[in-house]
């Protein structure tokens, strides 16, 4: 018989997968809800960066979303689903931060097209067809690439985001159609 | 690859649109549109936001593995923030000689404690605790329950005993909780292969 005692391995918490995470973060352990954060957060700043528009306030609404999450751990019934119960936190302080651009009337400033965005020569030489769908994404219109990600990415449904957004959703409904056209276009690019 | 896409406007969809044609798919192609089936041009559309759908799901963490890490003092922010709040819970009593002076445990501090007979014991990850129980009456029965993963190739009844062993150890020292039963439930299990990558099964 082997020695058990010998080979016990110590497994490290950033190897721990998120239910483990969460339920310690639950209880209290801040080492690992530091490790979700680290595991999620790029995650959340490109997710929040696509519905804000803009890399302005970013770091704010992703840091706000972790601190919430903090403090409502402890009421999370699924545990290991984490990852989209944050995902739906981000997108709410995101929305948040959107109501108050609109509150304070300096859209302006921030919807101004996106600074990454890149020319068809780009996406037409993408290594993967994620790449060139990203890029793709990066060149609509700020409102059309929010609408689109909301639906296509977070599930969202037309009334919601017009509700999140003060839209009307039949208008969410033409913005999505029309990022869905530019978007096969600019992938039409991409072979 | 997809036929080449002649256009997105009704003239090229024979009459319908990409929002009829988004719902469509949205809906399975169910009922079936027979006037949808037959165009060669909504086939091409719909084949296309087809496409585009089956991207769509891992797009953003595509996006973010290209993300640059997150500095330190943007993670020490979050951090300190949420230092401020502990999880203390319940206050849990321990005797103490003079009848004017109290002592007492959080409920916290207990879980840290079988986190940490968890760290000792080795081979599972300790998740969530839970302590059931009046923990604030001496004296009342607890059962204790955890939640682990399991990590190696090590028997999960050996691991699982010598927790038990360590939560027992540990609360005996530090607690007066009169504990009658540990239950571990192992959530999952990784299995750690020869190059050192692992597997969840």
């Amino acid at each position: 018989m082997r020695l058990v005692v010998e080979s016990r391995t110590r497994p490290d918490l950033s190897a721990a997968d998120d239910r483990i995470l969460a339920g310690r973060a639950a209880d209290g352990d801040i080492p690992a809800f530091e490790v979700l954060v680290r595991r999620y957060g790029r995650l959340m700043r490109v997710y929040a960066r696509r519905v804000l528009g803009s890399n302005a306030d970013v770091d704010d609404v992703v840091q706000d979303a972790f601190i919430q999450a903090w403090q409502h751990l402890p009421s999370l019934d699924d545990l290991g689903s984490v990852k989209s119960w944050l995902m739906r936190i981000v997108a709410r302080k995101s929305f948040d931060r959107l109501r108050a651009r609109r509150e304070h009337d300096d859209i302006d400033d921030h919807e101004r097209p996106s600074p990454e965005a890149q020319s068809p020569q780009a996406i037409v030489e993408a290594d993967s067809l994620e790449h060139a769908l990203s890029l793709a994404l990066a060149a609509l219109p700020v409102e059309q690439a929010r609408c689109w990600v909301l639906r296509e990415v977070a599930g969202y449904s037309y009334l919601d985001i017009g509700r999140e957004l003060d839209i009307p959703s039949s208008t969410v409904r033409g913005i999505i159609a029309r990022a869905r056209k530019n978007l096969i276009r600019e992938m039409e690019g991409w072979r | 690859m997809s036929e080449p896409l002649s256009g997105l406007e009704p003239d090229d969809l024979d009459g319908h649109t990409i929002e009829e044609l988004s719902d469509y798919l949205d809906a399975g192609r169910s009922p079936a549109d027979a006037s949808i089936d037959a165009s060669p041009g909504c086939q091409i559309a719909l084949a296309a936001l087809a496409r585009l759908r089956s991207l769509s799901g891992s797009i953003l963490d595509a996006e973010a593995s290209g993300e640059p890490v997150p500095d330190e003092s943007w993670i020490s922010g979050i951090v300190q923030n949420i230092g401020r709040e502990a999880r203390a819970g319940r206050s849990i009593p321990l005797s103490h000689p003079s009848p004017s002076a109290s002592l007492a445990l959080t409920e916290g501090s207990v879980r840290g404690l079988i986190r940490a007979a968890g760290e000792e014991a080795g081979g599972l990850v300790v998740g969530r605790c839970r302590l059931d129980g009046d923990v604030a009456t001496p004296g009342a029965p607890v059962a204790i329950q955890v939640e682990v993963s399991a990590y190696g190739d090590e028997s999960i009844p050996a691991a699982a005993a010598r927790l038990r062993t360590a939560i027992s150890e540990a609360l005996g020292r530090h607690t007066e909780l009169v504990v009658t039963a540990i239950d571990i439930t192992v959530q999952d299990i990784h299995t750690v292969t020869g190059d050192g990558s692992e597997g969840a099964s």
